[in-house]
């Protein structure tokens, strides 16, 4: 299969820097602390916050509990079938998400309570991860859960001897490795860097890294815009209030 | 860098640059970051009369702080204290007798369910916050328990802009049409009550709408509300 036409095109009409068209919404769930969807093109993902709460389980007594779980919806992709919450990758994608969110939390703030984080994939067409992040990142936000930084996060990938910003599904199936990476742009600090899948020269391992560097900051600019959107549209933010 | 009086910032911007000397005084949603003052949460930047700069957002969840008037639902009886739910991050204990003129003879009969407005006395981080239903002189103040009306929940920006001074423009265009009682905890619980349901409904309905609109805005809208409802 072609992945990168000639004339430089994608399977799905993007060049390969460009990334798909990202939209965001906050507080979509009316009973969640906080609450927010993200969109990277097909890929679409709602996450709840609840807390901080009172912990169910072991408290810490100087910081924050976070726990974490990401369901897939059976409906996501091509094949109606049940998608758990439990499986190894839904642990190995919740296990990410918390300790890179945590990471972003001022935890010592908030002794002795727990943060839960609920993903959803309510369409899955490739960078779940990033879309995660992304759409947890809004929530925690919405909940006003003091926050160290901004995280956007993308995927690169590495097909046909071409880097790839932003992968879809097709890409990502195509065998070559996959970069998803999580990035704080006012601390300039990368807080998660994977490479699953595949080999890779260092060379183009740096190549793949600053693309993502570069559209971790695109994917921020435009989350930082649909929360400093939605902040304004409250009340808060009106001159009159 | 500027501080205008409606800088709207996001988690992580800078706020200020830490001076050479001289004081500064932050508040909630301001953390000191790499030698500079950065936001830790979304929303608008804010400076009390006396320097402290905070920052004013908007959350469903309440963070205790001492000499807060709050609603809280009243979960359980212990020995020594009710158990009473105030929407934070942990319950609060209400002492037996943190009420005016409350001896050991006569507790009030609070059970699971039951509504109280009290005073937050104690709120450690390590500790679970504490209630009194009296004022620092031991006085009841207008708190103690709420019976009949309804409660509904506001979230932290809308109770600032309705418990601001003066009166909110829409609970002034209510009070003005409607006789009823509302209390507006700090913690984003409100409890209404009125001769006629209908009344109650009503208010909480208007109050509810505040949410997303400007006080003026808000305010005007309930006067139409009102004025279509005595029409």
């Amino acid at each position: 299969m072609e992945y990168v036409t000639p004339e430089g095109l994608r399977t799905d009409g993007r060049r390969p820097r460009e990334l798909r068209k990202l939209g965001c919404q906050l507080g979509t769930l009316e009973s969640a602390d906080g609450s927010a969807t993200c969109e990277m093109g097909f890929t679409k993902v709602l996450a709840a916050v609840f807390g901080p709460r009172d912990t169910a389980g072991k408290l810490h007594p100087d910081r924050a509990v976070v726990r974490c779980q990401v369901a897939t919806a059976p409906f996501s992709a091509g094949e109606r079938r049940r998608r758990g919450k439990r499986g190894p990758l839904a642990t190995e994608q919740a296990a990410t998400i918390r300790e890179t969110l945590a990471e972003n939390i001022h935890l010592e703030l908030l002794p002795r309570t727990q943060i839960d984080l609920y993903f959803h994939v309510l369409q899955a067409d490739g960078g779940i991860l990033s879309t995660c992040l992304n759409a947890g990142m809004l929530a925690l936000a919405d909940a006003g859960i003091p926050l160290k930084d901004l995280v956007g996060s993308c995927t690169v990938g590495y097909l046909e001897s071409t880097p790839l910003l932003d992968l879809n599904y097709i890409e990502e199936s195509g065998g070559g490795p996959l970069l998803p990476m999580a990035y704080q742009p006012n601390m300039d600090k990368i807080l998660m860097l994977q490479m699953d899948k595949g080999k890779l020269p260092v060379e183009t391992f740096e190549v793949l890294a600053t693309l993502a560097t570069e559209g971790c900051r695109a994917v921020t600019g435009q989350i930082r815009q649909s929360l400093m959107n939605h902040t304004k549209q409250l009340a808060v933010a009106r001159g009159s209030v | 860098m500027s501080l205008g009086a409606s800088q709207v910032l996001g988690p992580g911007d800078p706020v200020l640059e830490l001076p050479e000397s001289g004081e500064v005084r932050i508040g909630s949603g301001v953390r000191l970051q790499d030698g500079c003052m950065a936001a830790s949460k979304a929303g608008r930047l804010q400076r009390t009369n006396r320097g402290k700069l905070w920052i004013k957002g908007r959350q469903k969840k309440y963070i205790p702080r001492v000499d807060d008037a709050v609603v809280g639902i009243v979960r359980d009886r212990l020995p020594e204290n009710f158990i009473v739910d105030i929407n934070g991050p942990f319950n609060a204990d209400l002492p037996l007798l943190a009420f005016e003129n409350v001896t050991r003879r006569n507790i009030p009969a609070l059970k699971a369910g039951d509504l109280v407005y009290a005073r937050v006395t104690a709120a450690d981080r390590d500790l679970h916050p504490v209630l009194a239903c009296t004022n620092a002189l031991g006085k009841a103040a207008g708190m103690g328990p709420l019976s009949g009306g309804m409660t509904f929940s506001v979230s932290s920006a809308t109770v600032a802009s309705l418990l601001a001074v003066p009166p909110h423009p829409a609970l002034a265009a209510l009070g003005a049409a409607f006789k009823f009682e509302v209390v507006v905890g700090v913690n984003g619980l409100c409890w209404v009550d009125a001769d006629k349901l209908a009344t109650c409904v009503l208010v909480a309905n208007c109050i509810r709408n505040c949410e997303d609109l400007g006080a003026e805005e808000a305010g005007a809208v309930t006067k139409r509300i009102v004025q279509a409802m005595a029409g």
